[in-house]
């Protein structure tokens, strides 16, 4: 019988051109990709591919049989749509976000979620980038926007987005919109605990040392903290939040941008609900960036 | 046990894999994923060295032969005569040590092709390696980085990986197609070497000499500041990934060997964090042995 894992075997091998990476696309491993194709082959009694130099190409067999593939493909894929779009509860599509996530752009993520099944419902917490990474992989949560770097021990990710920051100064200790990093002196930057996502956190700490030796740092729970320090002349916050502001706070620009909020979406491979995960993560991506 | 060397590889933004063996006990071991097959970028010259002086033991290769390498075709890379600007004439052991003790690319890919891939597999099964597989070399290595990259030059597909803004081309860290191993096979390979179970005397002796001979102190090595516990080691360094698998001797006598496996979340050339959380893991395993 020919399932659907033949057929997703069969496409992406046929578009991959290589073991390696269509088994990647339809996330399995290469032993079981190259047992399904050899049984699908046995079905159709044809042999669909030839290895080459650069890797697998289609055999003229496989060039005729490729479209039907694709349209039974198709069709199951639009039995699982109309199944989900049936169901009155509609999948629960949990969501979670790094701390760091802009609150807009946190909600632009869950917004697109919900659009992306129709009739799902959606869940966000908040918890910090090693948390989320864990969580996502038990499967606790189906997708989640961490900070980057981060190790992720085999979840799938999305591109980096890249977030211009802003640095929250107390008013009267720069006047220009825009600064350059080693012009913040005398104040230390707010910065949340290092555990919460080491990498990442040792880039920006990396990063800052590099443009700013002296002013150190201080370690706040969360951007709300920071801010009040700001307010009170105490430190400096960088944020990617366009709309986080306080009386007696300047905002101002970082010259260069030295310092971007990276942030990534993790999903796991194997429980991911979307039919296409690669396009979804490219639409929320698109959201978490705008 | 376990728990304290996942927090030194978390603390350092790596996933961590860790194979750690008492010589004289080979039954007490301190392990982590120890049976996973990672890629071994350059520690893959460990094996080969072990296989050439093999070949020498049978008589098939003169270690005293000459051979000279043209700067056209030597393999690039920062160190030995890959940084060279004229051709070189040497002998076959001076080439394995040039490939052991600095991680020369050019004399490493040209011992592969002197013992040949097919062979050296042959000699590695023989030795008792089960999940220990020198696929390709590192101008292969290399070829495939750039063609997963898009780029041209071999300097310019490192430094796509270098950079923390983008995002790694699909499979460069994939072990099915690379040279890769486990932990723990690497410890035994290390453990039956020097047992002088795999070569003669003389071969035995000039394994143990030129893994002593390596340059590189900051990962094995930097976890036991104090000249009286001797270290063989060899290292490997692939974009995120920095490894390496030694044997450290103890003032007492008593040895152990270790392979440590990481791969960074970020990808800059320098990560001493990540070196010296190499270090660590080794000196807190042989604290547990010893």
């Amino acid at each position: 019988m020919i399932t659907e894992r033949h057929l997703q075997i069969f496409i992406a091998l046929a578009e991959e051109q290589h073991f390696g990476d269509a088994a990647r696309a339809v996330g399995i491993t290469q032993p079981p990709l190259s047992q399904g194709l050899r049984r699908l082959e046995a079905l159709v009694g044809a042999k669909l591919f030839e290895r080459g130099a650069g890797g697998v190409e289609l055999t003229p067999a496989g060039v005729a049989l490729l479209p039907y593939a694709r349209r039974a493909l198709t069709s199951i894929e639009d039995l699982h749509q109309a199944a989900v779009a049936r169901d009155p509860e509609g999948p629960e599509i949990r969501l979670g976000l790094a701390p760091e996530v802009p609150p807009s752009a946190g909600a632009a993520v869950a917004a697109a979620c919900g659009s992306m099944i129709p009739g799902s419902r959606v869940t966000v917490v908040t918890a910090p980038t090693s948390s989320l990474v864990n969580q996502v992989g038990t499967g606790r949560l189906t997708l989640a926007a961490v900070l980057h770097p981060a190790v992720l021990d085999g979840l799938e990710a999305g591109p980096v987005s890249l977030l211009p920051t802003w640095a929250l100064v107390p008013a009267a200790t720069v006047d220009s919109e825009v600064v350059a990093l080693r012009q913040l002196k005398g104040l230390p930057i707010a910065v949340r605990p290092r555990a919460e996502a080491p990498a990442a956190r040792d880039l920006f700490l990396d990063t800052l040392a590099l443009h700013r030796p002296d002013g150190g740092t201080v370690v706040v729970t969360d951007e709300r903290a920071g801010l009040a320090m700001a307010a009170a002349g105490q430190a400096i916050v960088v944020t990617a939040d366009p709309a986080l502001i306080a009386p007696g706070v300047g905002r101002h620009r970082l010259a260069d941008d030295p310092l971007p909020l990276r942030l990534r979406l993790v999903w796991s491979r194997t429980r991911t609900p979307f039919l296409r995960p690669n396009d979804v993560m490219a639409q929320l991506t698109e959201a978490l960036a705008s | 046990m376990n728990a304290r060397i996942r927090g030194i590889f978390e603390d350092a933004g790596v996933r961590g894999w860790m194979h750690a063996v008492s010589l004289d006990e080979p039954e007490a071991s301190v392990e982590l994923d120890a049976d996973a097959v990672v890629p071994m970028a350059s520690v893959y010259k460990l094996p080969l060295l072990a296989g050439f002086c093999r070949l020498v033991d049978l008589g098939e290769l003169d270690p005293r032969e000459r051979v000279t390498l043209e700067p056209s075709a030597r393999t690039a890379g920062p160190t030995g005569l890959s940084a060279f600007a004229d051709p070189v004439t040497l002998s076959l052991r001076d080439l394995a040590l040039s490939m052991a003790t600095v991680s020369d690319n050019a004399s490493a890919d040209a011992l592969l092709d002197i013992v040949g891939l097919r062979r050296l597999a042959e000699i590695l099964e023989s030795f008792g390696l089960r999940r220990t597989w020198v696929r390709r070399g590192t101008a292969a290595n290399l070829r495939d980085l750039q063609r997963r990259t898009g780029v041209d030059d071999p300097d310019a597909a490192l430094a796509v990986l270098a950079d923390n803004d983008r995002t790694d081309p699909v499979g460069v860290y994939e072990a099915a197609n690379a040279s890769a191993a486990s932990a723990r096979d690497l410890t035994l390979l290390l453990r039956r070497l020097w047992a002088g179970e795999l070569l003669s005397a003389s071969q035995t002796e000039f394994v143990k000499t030129t893994m002593h001979r390596q340059v590189f102190l900051n990962r094995l090595a930097s976890g036991f500041p104090h000249d009286g516990v001797r270290v063989a080691g060899k290292t490997g360094t692939f974009g995120a990934l920095r490894h390496e698998a030694g044997v450290v001797t103890l003032p007492g006598g008593a040895a152990f060997a270790i392979a440590v496996f990481t791969h960074a979340a970020r990808g800059d050339f320098r990560q001493p964090r990540v070196d010296a959380a190499i270090g660590e893991a080794a000196r807190v395993a042989v604290d547990v042995l010893r």
